[in-house]
C-alpha cells in the first residue's frame, strides 16, 4: 500500500503539502512535506505531484504517473523539483503511521487526486 | 525568525490584542525615497492585530507618505478552506480613498510565509526598484533593466534573477508605469483583482514589483484542535472545478461551455477545495498535456467577470482569451478593460493588441453599486457580487480578516461561523460578524 496520484484530477491547491507539513512539524509550511506539487512551469499550465518514499519517487505528471527509483534519479542528476528544498532531500513518506492516522495528504485532497493502492 | 510567545487570552474582536500565533516576523517599513528598510516590532508599534483593519489604521497614520501596504488574514496559509487571501491596500487613484485588492493564487500564502507580518511601503523611489521579500529578508533591487517590460517578462526576469521559479511576483506593466487609472498589478502572469488601480500607485512609486517567497512556518495556538477542525470542515464543502458553480453564466451552458473548446485544466488558489481558475490554450491544442511544446500556450483565466463582459459582448472565447492575455501582460485591469472593449468583438491578434494598447475610459467602470467611489467603499468588484452591495461588503470584511477567499465565502455554502470559530485554536481570538464590522468602523472612523 502506498500513496499514488491521479495527476489530471489535481487542481494544485497544495492542501496535501500543508497536511504533510503539519504531520511533520505541527505547524504550517511548504518545505518539509514528503509530497510536493510540481508547479515550476506555471506559464504553460503544467503541473504535477511528487510523493517521496524511502525507495522511490511516485511522479504524477500530466502525461502519466509512474514510480522511479531514487538511485536512477540521482544518477540522472535530478533534483526533484524547483522548490528551494527539493523533494530528494526531504523525509520519506511514512504513511502517517507515526501519528497513528491514515495518510493525511489522501484524507485532505478535495479532488481525490491522491489515493492509496 | 519564528516567534512563539505566550498568547493573550481570548477576547472579542482583535483590536488592541497582540497576536502571537498565525504570524511570525515583524512589520517591515520600506522607505522608497531613502531606499531603506526597517523592521518594527509588532508588540511596540502595532497592537491592533495584523489584519486589514489594522492596516487601515496604519494607512491613516502614514497618509502623508502615500502608503501601500501588503498583508494577510488570520487563517491565510493554513489548512482552513480557501485560506489563500492576502491583501494590498493603498490610496486608489479612482476613489481617492483607501482601496483593497486581493492577493490570491499563491501570493497571499507566500506573503504570510515571507517572514513579515505586514509590509508598509512609504514614499516614492527616485529610480525603478522591486522589493524582494524572502525568509525574513527584505531587499530593494534595481529594476532599471525591467523597466518598460510587460508583467510576463517581469515575472520571468525576477524569477530568473533570484533563481527560483516558485517566487510569487506582484508586478506592473507599462500601463502601471504610465500611472493610468486603468492600471492593475498582475500576480505572476495572470490578471489580479486589483480593480482600484493600485498598479498605478505602484507606478507612481517607481515600484515595478513585489516578489515573495517564504520558507517559514505558521504556528497555531492549539495546532491539533485547529487542524482537526479544518479537516472536519472539508467533507461538507464543494470541490467544484470551473466557474459556473459560483457565477451566473452566459445563459445556457454558462461560462464553462463558452470557454469549453479551449479548456486545458482547472486550477485552485492556495488551499481552496474549488478550482475557479481555468487554464485555456489557444496557441496549442488544449489536449496536449506535456510541457515540451509551445512555451506560451495560453492563459489562466482568473477574472470570470472579465470573461463575462467579453462573452456577453459577442467575443469568441479565443479572441476574448487573447484580449485578457494582452491586458494581463500590459498591466491593465482585466475586468475594467474587458468592459471597455466588450462592445466591439475582435479576432485578429494584431487588432486585439491594438485595442488593448489604446484602452482608455471611465476608470470607475464596473465598480459594484453601493460600494463605489461616492460611498467611499474599499472593496472592488474582483468577482461579481452574488447578491446585494451590503452582503458583498459584509462578505469582504469577514474574508479579509480571516484570509479566506470572498467568493468561496459567498458561494460555497460554508458556515461563516465555523471559519470564525477557527480563530480560537488558531490565535486565541473570538470573532463574530458584529465584532468584525466594529473593527472596520473603528479603523475607518
Amino acid at each position: 500500500m502506498r500513496v499514488k496520484v491521479k495527476p489530471l484530477e489535481c487542481t494544485g491547491c497544495a492542501l496535501c503539502e500543508l497536511a504533510c507539513g503539519y504531520h511533520r512539524d505541527e505547524a504550517f509550511s511548504m518545505i518539509s512535506s514528503s509530497v510536493m506539487l510540481y508547479r515550476a512551469e506555471e506559464k504553460k499550465g503544467y503541473m504535477g505531484v511528487i510523493v517521496k518514499t524511502a525507495e522511490d519517487l511516485f511522479i504524477g505528471k500530466p502525461e502519466g504517473a509512474a514510480a522511479m527509483k531514487l538511485g536512477e534519479l540521482q544518477k540522472e542528476g535530478a533534483s526533484g523539483g524547483a522548490s528551494a528544498k527539493p523533494i530528494l532531500v526531504r523525509e520519506a513518506c511514512d504513511m502517517c503511521e507515526s501519528a497513528g492516522l491514515e495518510p493525511q495528504c489522501v484524507a485532505i485532497c478535495p479532488q481525490k487526486a491522491l489515493y492509496l493502492e | 525568525m519564528r516567534r512563539n510567545l505566550p498568547s493573550e487570552s481570548a477576547v472579542p474582536g482583535v483590536m488592541g490584542v497582540v497576536m502571537d500565533f498565525m504570524y511570525y516576523g515583524d512589520i517591515l517599513v520600506v522607505d522608497l525615497e531613502a531606499g531603506t528598510t526597517e523592521e518594527v516590532e509588532i508588540d511596540e508599534a502595532w497592537e491592533a492585530g495584523p489584519v486589514l483593519p489594522a492596516a487601515l489604521e496604519l494607512f491613516d497614520k502614514h497618509a502623508q507618505d502615500d502608503p501601500l501596504l501588503f498583508g494577510s488574514g488570520i487563517l491565510t496559509g493554513t489548512t482552513a478552506p480557501a485560506s489563500c487571501l492576502g491583501f494590498a491596500l493603498g490610496a486608489s487613484p479612482i476613489t481617492g480613498g483607501p482601496a483593497v485588492a486581493p492577493l490570491n493564487l499563491f501570493a497571499g500564502a507566500e506573503m504570510k510565509l515571507s517572514g513579515f507580518s505586514m509590509v508598509l511601503i512609504k514614499g516614492n523611489s527616485p529610480g525603478p526598484v522591486y522589493l524582494w521579500l524572502h525568509d525574513g529578508v527584505a531587499d530593494l533591487v534595481d529594476a532599471s533593466r525591467i523597466t518598460g517590460k510587460d508583467t510576463w517578462q517581469t515575472c520571468d526576469a525576477v524569477r530568473d534573477e533570484m533563481g527560483e521559479q516558485l517566487i510569487q511576483v506582484i508586478s506592473i506593466g507599462p500601463v502601471g508605469e504610465a500611472k493610468s487609472d486603468l492600471a492593475s498589478f498582475s500576480i505572476n502572469y495572470w490578471g489580479s483583482g486589483d480593480n482600484a488601480a493600485l498598479g498605478a500607485l505602484m507606478g507612481a512609486k517607481n515600484l515595478k514589483a513585489v516578489a515573495l517567497r517564504g520558507l517559514g512556518m505558521i504556528d497555531a495556538e492549539d495546532p491539533e484542535e485547529f487542524y482537526n477542525r479544518t479537516m472536519g470542515l472539508l467533507p461538507g464543502l464543494p470541490s467544484e472545478k470551473s466557474f459556473d458553480w459560483a457565477f451566473e453564466g452566459l445563459g445556457e451552458g454558462g461560462l464553462d461551455a463558452w470557454l469549453g473548446p479551449l479548456v486545458h485544466r482547472y486550477r485552485s488558489c492556495f488551499a481552496c477545495p474549488c478550482a475557479c481558475n481555468t487554464f485555456v490554450k489557444y496557441n496549442e491544442d488544449p489536449a496536449v498535456m506535456g510541457s515540451d511544446g509551445v512555451q506560451e500556450p495560453g492563459l489562466m483565466v482568473t477574472n470570470p467577470a472579465a470573461a463575462l463582459w467579453l462573452g456577453q459582448g459577442g467575443w469568441s472565447p479565443e479572441g476574448a482569451s487573447r484580449a485578457m492575455e494582452a491586458m494581463a501582460r500590459a498591466g491593465v485591469d482585466v475586468v475594467r478593460g474587458s468592459r471597455e472593449i466588450s462592445a466591439e468583438p475582435l479576432e485578429a491578434p494584431g487588432e486585439i493588441a491594438a485595442a488593448v494598447e489604446a484602452l482608455t475610459g471611465p476608470a470607475e467602470a464596473a465598480w459594484p453599486p453601493g460600494e463605489g467611489p461616492a460611498e467611499g467603499g474599499i472593496f472592488g468588484p474582483w468577482t461579481p457580487p452574488s447578491s446585494s452591495g451590503d452582503r458583498w461588503l459584509e462578505v469582504n470584511r469577514a474574508a479579509y480578516v480571516l484570509g479566506v477567499c470572498p467568493l468561496f465565502l459567498a458561494a460555497s455554502g460554508v458556515e461563516r461561523e465555523d471559519l470564525l470559530e477557527l480563530c480560537v485554536p488558531a490565535a486565541g481570538i473570538k470573532l463574530d460578524a458584529g465584532g468584525i464590522k466594529e473593527m472596520f468602523d473603528r479603523a475607518r472612523a
